[in-house]
């Protein structure tokens, strides 16, 4: 029926729709990385030495430090490269998926491009800021 | 059965804050809030304003806050409102005297997202046809009536007159997904703005607000799916 093809919509790549995406995937990496976390501590004789609590702390942030005051008896298996980096894309999911809902509620409020601006800076700082620390107590721990 | 109806009164030219005016009058069930204003108007207090006009809830003209939530007025009944009806102006727009508010902010953004079929192309010998499964796209989005109750209902716009609202999106879908129109994308760049789409948070309170019953916040998840993948069909 169509004679002609629609225009093709502009994609948007500002940072509304790139943060609107970003909230979104990082939500479902964060379940990834949750079901990834469960299911390797499973395997890991989490069912017979841990709680659930202690699990669910593992699943939301796979570090060696939520395991050693379980039973479990050798946390080796619970370290290493992989679990670091399972652990930093936690941290840096969560982090900007939580602050960009803070600014997105905030910017409701806010009508002047400057102040939107600058409190956009500001949360960009604190998520560096955080997720430096974050990343240096993992790398350590 | 007797109703208790408490208006919300406010005239700028007398009045240095707003108040509510408590009215009694004998109602039956089937009588709709509008019928309940209009005897006010008539029989009790004739300088309580209100809009109105068709009264059959396809104008749009007298919808506002009844117990608390966006409705028309015309299509609310007393049966479901209860003896108690409490009427206030749509809220997030400026009052200008009693019920009646300043439309002129919500109307700058419905036109701001162009709600007319463009379509440079030359005109056919006879009408522009679609077929009906591209209609159906876009026929949920069809039946607004401007009545504002989605826009008003809108934390968000509560928060910033700036975002363009619920009302203002449907009508972009419903031309953004129309076969016939060419400017999808002109309509998609001015949603993708700070202004835009990301505005909305899917509360829902525009779904709910509805008298015509369109599914708004599924009409604005499909604008963003737009944006996103570029399908339109």
């Amino acid at each position: 029926m169509k004679e002609h093809p629609r225009t093709a919509p502009q994609k948007g790549f500002n940072f509304d729709y790139l943060m609107w995406l970003f909230t979104r995937l990082s939500a479902l990496g964060m379940y990834l990385i949750a079901i990834v976390g469960v299911t390797a501590a499973l395997l890991m004789s989490a069912r017979q030495n841990m709680s659930v609590a202690d699990l669910m702390r593992w699943a939301f942030m796979p570090n060696p430090n939520h395991v050693v005051n379980t039973n479990i008896p050798n946390v080796d298996t619970w370290k290493g490269i992989f679990w670091n980096v399972m652990g930093i894309l936690m941290l840096l999911f969560a982090g900007g998926h939580g602050l960009h809902g803070l600014l997105n509620v905030l910017e409701d409020y806010i009508s002047r491009t400057w102040v939107r601006n600058l409190l956009r800076g500001l949360v960009l700082v604190v998520w560096v800021v955080m997720s430096a620390i974050g990343i240096y107590v993992i790398l350590t721990s | 059965m007797e109703v208790t109806i408490k208006v919300f009164r406010y005239n700028p030219e007398k009045d240095k804050k707003p108040s509510y005016k408590t009215y009694k009058l004998e109602a039956i069930e089937t009588d709709r809030v509008l019928d309940l204003l209009e005897k006010v108007k008539g029989y009790q207090d004739g300088t309580l304003s209100f809009r109105r006009s068709c009264a059959h809830g396809i104008c749009g003209s007298d919808a506002m806050r009844i117990n608390g939530f966006n409705r028309l007025a015309c299509k609310t009944l007393v049966r479901d409102t209860g003896a108690t009806i409490i009427v206030q102006p749509l809220l997030g727009l400026r009052v200008i005297k009693d019920l009646i508010v300043d439309m002129e902010p919500f109307f700058e953004h419905y036109r701001s997202v162009k709600p007319w079929l463009i379509n440079d192309e030359p005109e056919p010998e006879k009408e522009r046809t679609q077929s009906a499964a591209q209609r159906a796209i876009f026929d949920d989005t069809t039946k607004c009536i401007l009545c504002a109750c989605c826009t008003t209902s809108c934390p968000s716009f509560w928060a910033n007159e700036q975002y363009v609202g619920p009302a203002a999106i449907v009508a972009a879908h419903r031309f953004i997904f129309d076969s016939r129109d060419k400017a999808a994308a002109e309509r998609l760049k001015i949603l993708n703005e700070v202004w835009g789409v990301y505005r909305c948070h899917t509360v829902f309170n525009c779904t709910m607000a509805c008298p015509r019953e369109i599914q708004i916040t599924k009409a604005i998840g499909e604008v963003k799916m737009a944006l996103t993948t570029g399908k339109l069909e």
